[in-house]
């Protein structure tokens, strides 16, 4: 059996374990709620959003209700947590109690990563569908104008940007799960990082000229703004930036795997 | 192809500053049950864990079955496993689990293959029962299960007795014995030294790291060196014992029992044995028995 048919076994068999634990169940809720509170605090605080495209962190779109972007891009930077919550011991909850060794016996390390990888991909992309499917009924339901070809496309537009994004952090997930040693470890570190790039990120609250401001381009977060942009280059950047942080985060996972004990 | 089914040379592992394994130098041939004997912390479980390829050696080689176990993915379809201290995965269910494991071995017909593994170690009435709901006895069985799955030619057993009840027990080591009959190489490690006698064709014995002996279990009990005679009345003259062809020491444990040594290289041991026996006969001694060799236990408390 080569490399790929081993990942195609363990994705198969890795999606339906997760689909059937509660976790991500909990996790669909939570983050079904998020999104619901973030809308409710949009529409009732509309200039906040009108501040958040004031400042240029928000995109303006005349054909998209502001709440609606507001929740799209507010679910974005929830999407990290929820990345972490679900896939935090993807890797290190089977090198804790050891069960990974049966694994390793009968498949590459690289193939029970990528096919991990792939399982929280695809059951993370498919939440991300559904979330982004209800954003833009809504606007469909509440904006004039809002046609079937421009919903086709922002929903094409919100789950491709969720998808860019998300991998990377699926990815920088899956480095940190088989970096540790445990499962606790491991979420301890996956949100220890996902703090540091917060606080890189809003070294662009600098003064435009301290040295320090140009560490924002090493965050993850960094980019985001960019995936639903107007401007076809800057989506392109944006994206360029998100696939070499997932190939940077699935390398070093791959590394780490491969060199580490079991 | 090579003969040996596992060489392991000057192989040494630290943990920190702690050495687990010093230097051990080991060679495994195909087709034999081979024990890995040793009290606690003498190294055996890391050793099992370099030759699956789950712990990389500080210094040192090991091959097995003609490859290197630290290359990604080369002991797929060489080994079968059951590692001491591993859990089964939560969320599965028995039979599927090892169905999925056998798809991903590369098996023909997984559960056909995961259905005839469960049925050797007596278990299939667990094919439908989540691993977490397992007692210990048939998580191990379900382990055991899922080493034996396309009887591949080596099968490495790291404690499979330890905390079954007599007769599981009893049913693994059958399944060792079968494995032997179809000439699969077995590596088993155990504290139980009786059980191994039994088993093994040939073991080593590690102590604290360090390899302290290893040979056949006819070299490690002294079968073809030495026995002892249980006497139960008469006066054992030593001397004229010792000026027998063959025999190269003898001396009284006790009152009651004559440990013999013996050239085993040049003599036969059945013909030692008589020899000594007939002699004592002769000078009326009367005898309870005789016993070949020591017991494994015996010898592993000697070394370690």
């Amino acid at each position: 059996m080569n490399e790929l048919n081993e990942t195609a076994v363990i994705w198969g068999a890795e999606c339906r374990r997760t689909l059937r634990s509660a976790r991500v169940l909990a996790l669909l809720g939570l983050y079904c709620l998020f999104a619901l509170l973030v809308f409710v605090m949009a529409a009732a605080v509309r200039s906040f959003a009108q501040q958040l495209i004031q400042s240029g962190m928000l995109v303006s779109n005349e054909e998209m209700p502001v709440s609606v972007l507001g929740v799209f891009y507010l679910s974005l930077f929830f999407l990290p947590i929820y990345v972490a919550l679900m896939g935090f011991d993807q890797v290190s909850g089977e090198v804790g109690p050891r069960s990974i060794r049966y694994l390793t016996v009968r498949a590459r390390r690289s193939s029970v990563l990528l096919g991990k990888f792939l399982a929280q991909t695809t059951v993370l992309l498919g939440l991300v569908f559904l979330l982004d499917l209800g954003l833009c009924v809504y606007a469909w339901v509440t904006t004039p104008g809002f046609g079937i070809a421009a919903f086709g496309f922002n929903v094409l537009r919100f789950w491709m940007a969720s998808t860019v994004f998300s991998l990377a952090f699926l990815a920088l997930t899956s480095l940190c799960s088989s970096v540790t040693p445990s499962s606790a470890v491991s979420l301890i570190l996956n949100f220890s990082v996902l703090l540091v790039s917060f606080l890189l990120w809003t070294t662009a609250l600098l003064d435009p000229g301290h040295p320090l401001r140009y560490v924002r381009y090493l965050s993850p977060l960094r980019y985001s703004l960019k995936l639903i942009h107007l401007e076809p280059l800057a989506v392109a950047g944006g994206v360029a930036a998100y696939v070499v942080f997932t190939l940077l985060f699935l390398g070093g996972a791959f590394f780490v795997l491969r060199e580490r004990d079991l | 192809m090579s003969e040996l089914a596992i060489e392991i040379v000057e192989l040494t592992r630290r943990f920190g500053p702690k050495v687990a394994v010093d230097g051990v130098s080991l060679s495994i041939n195909r087709g034999e049950v081979y024990g890995l004997i040793g009290p606690n912390g003498a190294g055996k479980t890391t050793t099992f864990s370099m030759m699956c390829g789950y712990l990389r050696p500080t210094r040192g080689t090991v091959r097995v079955m003609g490859v290197n176990p630290f290359v990604d993915g080369a002991l797929k379809g060489k080994m079968g496993v059951l590692p001491q201290d591993a859990m089964l995965p939560g969320g599965w269910k028995v039979g599927p689990l090892l169905t999925y494991w056998a798809r991903l071995s590369g098996l023909d017909k997984p559960e056909q293959e995961a259905r005839g593994s469960l049925e050797r170690v007596g278990l299939m009435e667990a094919w439908g029962v989540e691993t977490h709901a397992l007692s210990h006895g048939m998580a191990k069985r379900a382990a055991l299960a899922q080493a034996l799955m396309g009887r591949p030619p080596l099968v490495l057993l790291d404690e499979p007795t330890a905390g079954l009840d007599p007769r599981i027990a009893n049913q693994v080591r059958q399944v060792i014995r079968d494995m032997r009959d179809q000439h699969t190489t077995v590596v088993v490690s155990s504290h139980n030294l009786q059980e191994l006698e039994q088993l093994c064709d040939a073991a080593a014995i590690l102590d604290r790291g360090k390899l302290a002996q290893a040979g056949t279990m006819a070299e490690l009990t002294g079968q073809s060196a030495e026995f002892r005679v249980q006497v139960a009345r008469g006066t054992v003259i030593v001397p004229e014992l010792e000026s027998l062809p063959g025999v190269t020491s003898a001396r009284m444990e006790g009152e009651t029992l004559l440990h013999v040594r013996f050239d085993g290289q040049a003599h036969k041991p059945e013909e030692v044995i008589s020899r000594v026996v007939g002699h004592l006969l002769q000078t009326g001694v009367l005898i309870l028995g005789v016993s070949r060799g020591r017991r494994l236990e015996e010898r592993v408390l000697q070394l370690t």
